[in-house]
């Protein structure tokens, strides 16, 4: 008993710490302008290459634009994108694995097995043949990931869903003559929010791979826009002589990425506990 | 005499892929008001099947449910909600884990709420209005049930159906669940179906009991003729073992 009760606290210390660096994220690139003294698409001819110094803590790029300014910036686009994608396949499917897992039949059948289509192809590959389709910017970075992202949130919400609509208190709605959007919005998805919210904390690193990834291979943002991939992009051809360029983007990446999954992990841990 | 409840030649069979298993076979039943009906058999005898058709749950193959002699075969809970509930055994889950008491018990009721009736029939049921603000989680077994009970109550259905609703108590939570089911008979002429493996317990409750084995109602009557003098040999199995369980 006072090991489970030990383990709990344990949990919530790490899940406040945890949700406070997430926060500090995103309070950083929600005040790049206040943070940052310089302006992030502006080039300098004089400063080009620049290490990291008093006027540029994270140095200059090869057109002498300041790299702290530009992670900042940079970190706005990448994670805004980031919670954008997942909110919209999150939405998007929970509502088919609601649809499919409640009333079952030929319309679950058909949307499962697109489903299982889906998952048949790598993401990475898909999302890169769909962007280089639809040519580069931001939106269809995201287009291109989220055509295999609905998949997961999408089964998720329907294996719960199916539990839920068969469980005693839905039969007992049922009896009390509530219809079916009645029980889907009031007893449904209510109680399958937390594991499926718990999923969509997992994939914020994935997401933030997957269009950085896109951005890196040229997918992704449009330059000068200021994201992480891209940014490494850019610099790589100049790696041996001004490595700060490609170092600060790429650890804010993977410190950013590393916060948000061990985030979706630690509140999995929660759930266990609580 | 007017049947409250009443079922004709109904057949119920779920199919696999390997082969169909018939839960219900030409099964008949009546319930007249203010009754205690008992069903009794083993596991796979169908009685839970049955009294999911009664509910309006499972849907039969055929034959006919009438309730007051109007027929409702083939209507769903949202319809037969208005005249039967349900109180499942699991009492626990038959409450969204998120809701308190009070928004489950306002919830069951279709006509307009009612405060001062829900607090006579909480205390009906022997709990505290208190409880009402607690969640199912927050709740023993014991209490969890006779809220289901005081659910069942306050929604204002003519007929209970139960279906193993002390199986998953201990001996003192099971003896306030049938004493309170049995005054409310008493008091409120409640008409009840109950379905358990346990014939000592129904015998105790019900004023008849009915028998089945493999999806056919092998024997009904009143409970001194079932429990003195059993016809069918499996009945007279049930009332062995239940007496080699007493002992």
């Amino acid at each position: 008993m006072k090991k489970r009760i030990s383990r709990k606290k344990a949990v919530k210390i790490k899940l406040v710490i945890m949700a406070a660096l997430a926060l500090s994220v995103v309070f950083l690139t929600l005040f790049a302008g206040v943070i940052a003294k310089n302006d992030p698409y502006q080039t300098c001819a004089t400063s080009i290459r620049t290490a990291p110094c008093v006027d540029y803590p994270f140095g200059t790029d090869n057109l002498g634009r300041c790299i702290f300014a530009r992670v900042l910036y940079g970190g706005r686009t990448t994670i805004a994108a980031t919670f954008a994608l997942v909110f919209i396949s999150f939405a998007i499917g929970t509502v088919i694995g609601m649809v499919c897992g409640y009333y079952g039949g030929l319309i679950d059948r058909l949307l499962m097995r697109l489903a299982d289509i889906t998952l048949g192809f790598p993401q990475m590959v898909v999302a890169i043949a769909v962007a280089g389709i639809l040519g580069g910017g931001i939106k269809s970075a995201m287009i291109a990931l989220g055509i295999t992202m609905w998949v997961s949130f999408a089964r998720l919400a329907r294996s719960h869903t199916f539990s839920i609509r068969s469980a005693a208190f839905v039969q007992t709605a049922r009896f009390a003559g509530k219809n079916d959007a009645y029980i889907i919005m009031v007893h449904v998805f209510p109680n399958l929010l937390a594991p499926v919210l718990t999923n969509a904390l997992t994939q914020i690193g994935t997401t933030m791979i997957g269009l950085s990834g896109l951005s890196f291979l040229g997918l992704g943002v449009i330059p000068p826009a200021a994201e992480w991939g891209a940014m490494i992009s850019e610099a790589r051809a100049y790696i041996q002589i001004a490595p700060w360029a490609v170092i600060y983007p790429s650890v804010a990446t993977i410190i950013t990425i590393i916060i948000f999954n061990y985030l979706g992990d630690v509140i999995m841990d929660y759930r266990e506990v609580r | 005499m007017e049947h409250i409840l009443k079922g004709i030649n109904l057949n119920k069979t779920f199919g696999t892929k390997d082969r169909n298993i018939q839960a219900l076979k030409d099964v008949d039943f009546y319930i007249d008001e203010g009754e205690l009906l008992g069903i009794a058999g083993e596991s796979g005898s169908g009685k839970s099947t049955l009294l999911n058709v009664m509910s309006g749950l499972i849907r039969p193959d055929s034959g006919e449910l009438f309730y007051r002699e109007q027929e409702y075969t083939g209507k769903g809970p949202s319809q037969t909600g208005k005249f039967l509930q349900m109180i499942f055994q699991d009492a626990k889950n038959s409450f969204d884990p998120r809701f308190t008491m009070e928004r489950s018990l306002l919830e069951s009721r279709r006509k307009k709420t009612d405060r001062d009736a829900l607090c006579g029939i909480l205390k009906e049921v022997g709990l505290d209005e208190k409880l009402l603000k607690r969640k199912a989680s927050e709740l023993s077994g014991g209490q969890c049930q006779r809220m289901s009970i005081a659910r069942a109550l306050y929604s204002e259905a003519d007929i209970l159906l139960c279906d193993e609703i002390t199986s998953a108590l201990d001996v003192s939570s099971q003896a306030q669940v049938v004493g309170i089911l049995k005054r409310l008979n008493t008091e409120r002429k409640l008409t009840a179906v109950f379905v358990s493996h346990d014939i000592a317990l129904l015998s105790m409750l019900c004023s008849r009991i009915m028998v089945m084995k493999d999806g056919i109602e092998v024997e009904q009557g009143v409970v001194e003729d079932i429990v003195r003098r059993p016809k069918h040999e499996y009945t007279k199995l049930l009332i062995e073992s239940a007496r080699k369980q007493s002992l």
